[in-house]
């Protein structure tokens, strides 16, 4: 058996214990790579920028704890950057399992960062079930739909809510999502009602999402974790993404040279040859 | 960082392990992790449910007045007919309208907000071109669309032209395959880097406060 058929009888637990290694290796000896900021991120970060001061925008939590990784970077850069810039925060979440707390941990340590308070400069209205029908009962009535905030308070006690009825008080909506629900804030609340909206969605969704940039239907997109690293650049804080971006790269390194080793020992192997002999 | 705080941390710590010792084999611990996250998943989900949607928009409501709420309730209560094979029928009732709403409600957003408009932003990606780069990947995306739409077309058999036409299409989706799973890959890494990332920081980091 010579070299490449062996490496074709490789156990898996091998690759596996080399995809371990190359990840928590950065986090040992970090690993400083370059992130390049895409067109995409940037008209984000642009759109955001451009907001005129104490607009009030929506950040939505549409993530299960699962994209943790992946998505959560996302929601922070963008608190940070609203709170920045002295935006009135409205968070709130479509997915059962897990969203509303996150919506709480998250905006709520940022929120302690910058000085803001809990009614007067950002509110959690937690979560509703059915999302179609929340999306579209916010365009008449946002307190028709979320009577109280997520821990029960009535949205009249709320003084952000006072001059917020629906979206026509919302200037911005920054969708950060792991499933389709991103795709129900552009039919029905971007072409319904016409507020902007920014995305931020999971590597496997980012694809598909291009072509709502490109038409238009969203204002700017992050993908992955790179596209949270992305955002943490541009608003020049450094966060979980960033440092994940070195194991990424080394990760990925590592996966192209097992396809190329692997693809090498299929045809020089000869294992190629004897399958199609058969 | 209190003590609950570090249990808490405790307790995710060992349920990820618990989860990543599949990679070795399958074994106790990890169906136990499974199952625990199988069944808290569903009594939160029941909880939650009863909480926002039966409490705070059918009973208070209720309660405060909106008689006109005892009509979706009603139709809530006949989707339990399903469990009896004699009543089953009742809960069709239901079914109807969720499913005429439903449709209502998605033909239009669907059409008007998805298709229109990304049938709109093909046919003037060209027209808005700014210059020849702008101009050649322009004319990629239309071509690219044409291509797909045609492959999918089975009503007349792929030859000639149409079969050419269709070759050009499979291309497009194989190189969209290609892009899907490049993205997925990094996506499914990203997954494991935060989990390593909270083993590295936050679990071994409460050893400091427990010592």
């Amino acid at each position: 058996m010579n070299f490449w058929q062996r490496m074709q009888q490789m156990d898996r637990r091998w690759v596996y214990l080399m995809v371990g290694i190359s990840v928590i290796f950065p986090f040992i000896l970090p690993i400083t790579l370059p992130v390049s900021i895409t067109p995409e991120a940037q008209m984000l970060y642009d759109h955001i920028e451009a907001l005129p001061d104490s607009s009030t925008v929506m950040l939505v939590f549409d993530y299960y704890p699962s994209t943790i990784a992946e998505c959560e970077p996302m929601t922070i850069a963008a608190a940070r950057h609203f709170f920045e810039k002295d935006c009135r925060v409205i968070t709130l979440s479509n997915i059962p399992l897990g969203g509303p707390t996150m919506a709480e941990q998250v905006t709520r340590t940022v929120a302690e960062q910058y000085g803001k308070e809990y009614g007067v400069d950002y509110v959690n209205l937690g979560y509703k079930a059915n999302y179609v029908a929340v999306l579209s009962g916010m365009g008449q009535s946002i307190e028709s739909i979320f009577p109280t905030d997520n821990s029960g308070t009535p949205l009249d006690e709320l003084p952000l809510m006072d001059s917020v009825v629906n979206y026509e008080q919302i200037d911005f909506i920054f969708e950060v999502a792991d499933n389709a629900t991103a795709d129900y804030w552009v039919s029905i609340v971007n072409a319904g009602y016409g507020v902007p909206i920014g995305c931020g969605t999971t590597a496997v969704s980012a694809p598909k999402y291009y072509a709502f940039v490109d038409a238009g239907q969203f204002v700017g997109l992050l993908g992955g974790m790179k596209g949270a690293a992305e955002y943490e650049q541009l608003i020049e804080q450094e966060g979980d993404a960033m440092v994940g971006m070195g194991a990424q790269s080394l990760v990925h390194l590592l996966i192209i040279a097992l396809v190329i080793v692997g693809n090498l020992g299929f045809f020089v192997g000869g294992i190629g040859r004897r399958k199609g002999a058969k | 960082m209190s003590g609950i705080e570090i249990l808490q941390i405790w307790i995710m710590a060992f349920l990820t392990l618990a989860l990543f010792s599949f990679l070795y084999k399958d074994n106790a611990v990890y169906k136990l992790a499974e199952h625990i996250f199988a069944g808290l998943s569903a009594g939160y989900y029941v909880g939650l449910i009863w909480d926002t949607v039966i409490v705070q928009q059918l009973w208070e409501p209720l309660i405060a007045g909106k008689a006109l709420l005892i009509v979706p309730g009603l139709m809530g209560l006949l989707m339990f007919g399903r469990f009896s094979q004699q009543y089953s029928w009742i809960s069709r009732v239901s079914l109807a309208f969720v499913m005429g709403t439903t449709s209502g409600i998605f033909l239009v957003t669907q059409l008007h907000g998805l298709v229109l408009a990304q049938m709109r932003s093909t046919m003037r990606s060209m027209a808005g071109s700014d210059g020849i780069t702008d101009l050649l990947l322009s004319l990629v995306i239309v071509v690219g669309v044409i291509a797909t739409l045609i492959y999918f077309y089975f009503s007349k058999e792929h030859k000639g032209i149409l079969g050419g036409t269709a070759k050009v299409g499979v291309w497009f989706i194989m190189i969209s395959f290609g892009a899907h799973f490049g993205y997925t890959v990094m996506g499914r890494v990203s997954l494991l880097i935060g989990r390593v990332q909270f083993l590295i920081q936050d679990w071994i980091g409460s050893f400091g406060q427990i010592i």
